[in-house]
């Protein structure tokens, strides 16, 4: 239990750097978010007046405390350009990445474990070579070029799936309680919405989890082709375990953690990625609004943002440690 | 607590639908879907400038008075005539008395009056172009007088932006920010269409208004809906796979493929939108001097940039002022002649010198003009710096004369369709830069402000119009910008689409409640 009280502070201590940090870097960013709240030919005594009212006017240091204080109270602020408060705006934007994520997340474990692990076993084979392969181009790729290229082909030419959108045009009053259309449509008993978002979400998952599995897949072949060299593994040959129950009863539940690792982390980066497939897809989300709100230098919709994708990241971690705790047991005891 | 308080308000407030639900307008049918690459930031009329914002208000509310579509004069809408005093100071309205907002209220001038209170009271960007402005009063239910502090000729123009709201609708929900978030997420006007969905970032929906009191007398569709598509190829795909009718974003190059493709067709507008480059002429360097700015002037081939760069969607710029715009003077700015120029260049020693230029790279005209006056310039002996910026950050840097760099790039974007809103904005010293103003050449000549202040306060056409030409000769003579293009608005759109018409005075909007989908 130390440690992950432990794990909880260090979080904090994390986040609050992370705030300070994109508070002083959105405040050295050249632009002045009173000129654009302003409007053209406003004057100068207009965008005086709006610096004032927006808090701009302040030392810098000031602005961060009044920022913080509000932020201890769970208020992120009003933007200042939807005028709305942050948080709401970031409760209809996060849904729709972190759905797009999740079922990224999905294909990228679903390929890169097994084929990781096969891969490692038949080390060195024509059937690795072609694993390589695979994960080579994957990593090449960029996930704009991969997301049109698809987009293009599947979506255009072959009409197998949708273009663009969230859902069919029928449905774009649909409202759900959770912001998850698939989440949504399971609650509502709406199977046709959750298949129709389900295949909204196909072609922009698989581009934006293409790159990352490429890594996922080479991480977990050289975790597993070191786990099969190791003596426990010559012992249980010899012993004439069958190769499967070596692969996964053994080698998998023990090379397993380093995969683990890197799956976590990559949870982040691909949200911090989902902007790529969403100006492309035609799909709202965090992307998206961190890209308008850094246009507009709405300061506090850019750190609100930031934060909230650094908390998603170090939650991932933080259920990956406990995975791992629970994986492997020593652990309890070498902490 | 208070974030599961407000997670539990959020939730309420999306599950809770905007507007009153249509119901089926006899011959009103249909669909019509838009794509577009910006996401509206709010709703508000106060921040109507924005075009992004503009285009989904322009059929939601009415204003006193209007430019319809493919029109460059304005027509009454909720004002049915007006007087202006003799001292030009005072415009007296008499409103229309059969006008129902959505909510079903009548409309009368205390909403009018209303309107513009609540405006001033949040220094609405709106007002911005609304001059000498001063107050409104209800003379009795439906007339209105309005003040100006000085008379302002364009006056009843810039009316055609100020869209009148509900007060019953808005004034409960005025709280400390004068209602800008109630009215950023909600709707309270008066026009043809209510919003009935707003998801900012993916869909907004409209919906005709059954009460409307203009009627539905001709071809319009019963559901208008904006897709937020940022991707031009997106927006092609969707063109042709039938999901958007109207696709304005999609590259210069798809729209030539488009126009001799069957089921599209590519309509091409008479925008008004000149791009400068824009030199600091109160710079203590080298384009604060007029004889080589008189250089700078003949490097930038305008007939070159059209052909390739526009595609030929566009007018060939003669002058800040589109061509057929009264006022016009023609042949104020040199033409390209780069002998000329090396001339000037050689004959006071200029080659080996160094300028800058700020641009939006985002945008592909901007990005290709400023490699053309490189080339061009490089081929003189004069090197071109280029730093590409956010709109903001670009805007930032001209609030000072010691951050504005030799030359800036940016586009004016008359909010109506008259000589002041483009040559007061780009050349009054009140509009500079450094005074908040979008005249970075940060241009001052008290002579010209005098021609167009003059301008502004008349009422006479005539007299005007031979004012304007005269303030643009004056300021050819001093070579502060180069007008790089006049872009015509190019919009792709499926050959179902009928009744289509570029709107000079609402820049980048549609007049959806003009068209109709086969």
């Amino acid at each position: 239990m130390h440690y992950f009280f432990q794990r909880f502070v260090f979080s904090l201590l994390s986040l609050f750097i992370l705030t300070l940090i994109t508070f002083l870097l959105s405040q050295v960013v050249p632009g002045d978010p009173a000129i654009v709240a302003a409007g053209p030919n406003a004057g100068a005594e207009k965008i005086e007046l709006l610096r004032s009212e927006m808090g701009l006017d302040k030392p810098l240091t000031q602005q961060f405390l009044i920022y913080l204080e509000k932020l201890a109270q769970g208020d992120l602020g009003k933007s200042w350009f939807t005028h709305q408060p942050i948080l709401e705006d970031l409760i209809r934007e996060l849904p729709p990445s972190l759905e797009l994520v999740i079922i990224a997340m999905i294909i990228n474990l679903m390929i890169s474990l097994p084929l990781g692990l096969c891969s490692a076993r038949y080390n060195d084979t024509k059937f690795d070579s072609s694993v390589r392969l695979f994960a080579m181009i994957g990593a090449g790729l960029p996930i704009f070029w991969t997301a049109l290229i698809l987009q293009n082909v599947i979506g255009g030419e072959l009409q197998l799936l949708p273009i663009a959108g969230r859902l069919s045009f029928e449905y774009r009053t649909f409202e759900g309680y959770t912001g998850f259309f698939l989440l949504d449509g399971l609650i509502l008993g709406r199977l046709d919405v959750f298949f129709d978002a389900l295949k909204h979400l196909i072609l922009p998952a698989f581009s934006l989890s293409l790159l990352f599995t490429a890594v996922g897949l080479r991480i977990t072949r050289t975790a597993m082709i070191s786990e099969f060299q190791k003596d426990y593994v010559l012992l249980a040959r010899t012993k004439a375990a069958s190769e499967p129950r070596i692969m996964f009863k053994h080698v998998f539940p023990n090379g397993a953690p380093p995969s683990l690792t890197v799956f976590g982390m990559q949870f982040g980066w691909m949200l911090g990625a989902t902007v790529l497939v969403e100006e492309i897809y035609g799909r709202p989300g965090i992307g998206r609004y961190a890209v308008k709100a850094v246009t507009q230098s709405d300061i506090h919709a850019v750190v609100a943002v930031v934060l909230v994708v650094g908390i998603v990241f170090l939650l991932a971690n933080l259920v990956v440690d406990l995975l791992l705790y629970l994986l492997n047991p020593r652990g309890r005891v070498d902490k | 607590m208070k974030i599961f308080n407000l997670l539990a308000s959020a939730f309420t407030a999306l599950s809770v639908s905007l507007a009153i639900p249509f119901t089926a307008t006899a011959d009103v049918a249909g669909t019509l879907i838009i794509a577009e690459n910006e996401t509206p930031e709010n709703l508000d009329p106060a921040n109507a400038t924005n075009s992004t914002v503009n285009q989904l208000l322009v059929g939601v509310y009415d204003a006193l008075v209007q430019f319809k579509a493919g029109e460059t004069s304005v027509s009454p809408q909720l004002a049915t005539d007006w007087q202006v005093s003799d001292d030009g100071l005072q415009y007296t309205f008499n409103i229309r008395n059969d006008v129902k907002f959505h909510d079903g209220s009548s409309m009368t001038s205390a909403d009018v009056v209303f309107t513009l209170d609540r405006l001033q009271a949040a220094s609405a960007a709106v007002l911005n172009d609304m001059g000498p402005f001063k107050s409104a009063e209800a003379i009795d239910d439906y007339t209105v007088k309005m003040t100006l502090e000085a008379p302002f000729g364009p006056f009843i123009s810039a009316l055609s932006r100020i869209y009148i709201v509900s007060k019953a609708q808005v004034e409960p929900h005025m709280s400390d920010d004068n209602g800008r978030g109630w009215l950023a997420v909600n709707a309270a006007g008066s026009g043809p269409y209510s919003v009935t969905t707003y998801k900012p970032t993916e869909v907004v929906t409209l919906n005709a208004f059954e009460g409307y009191w203009g009627g539905w007398d001709g071809d319009h569709v019963a559901e208008v809906v904006f897709r937020y598509i940022a991707e031009p190829s997106t927006q092609l795909a969707l063109l042709k796979s039938g999901e958007v009718h109207i696709a304005p974003d999609i590259t210069v190059q798809d729209k030539l493929s488009l126009m001799n493709a069957d089921g599209f067709r590519v309509d091409i507008g008479a925008a008004a939108t000149p791009l400068y480059f824009q030199f600091n002429t109160s710079s203590d360097g080298l384009v604060g001097d007029a004889s080589f700015r008189k250089m700078l002037a003949q490097t930038f081939d305008r007939k070159l940039h059209l052909d390739y760069v526009l595609q030929g969607f566009g007018t060939m710029p003669d002058g800040p002022l589109p061509p057929d715009w009264m006022g016009h003077s023609t042949g104020t700015e040199l033409p390209f002649n780069m002998a000329a120029a090396k001339e000037l260049v050689d004959q006071n020693g200029w080659a080996g010198s160094t300028l800058k230029v700020r641009y939006l790279p985002a945008i592909e005209e901007e990005q290709a003009a400023v490699e053309q006056l490189q080339s061009n310039l490089s081929q003189l002996g004069i090197k071109l710096e280029a730093e590409g910026m956010t709109w903001p950050a670009q805007a930032a840097t001209v609030q000072d004369l010691a951050t504005t760099s030799d030359i800036n790039m940016i586009y004016n974007f008359p909010s109506f369709p008259d000589p002041h809103a483009i040559l007061n904005t780009s050349f009054n010293s009140q509009n500079t830069g450094y005074n908040g103003g979008y005249n970075w050449a940060q241009y001052s000549n008290s002579e010209v402000d005098a021609l167009l202040n003059q301008a502004a306060s008349s009422a006479d056409q005539n007299e005007r119009a031979t004012l304007y030409a005269k303030a643009q000769q004056m300021i050819g003579a001093e070579y502060p910008v180069i007008t790089v293009s006049l872009p015509g608005s190019v919009v792709a759109m499926s050959s179902a689409v009928k009744g289509y018409r570029y709107s000079v005075a609402h820049h980048q909007t549609f007049n959806y409640m003009d068209i109709s989908v086969d």
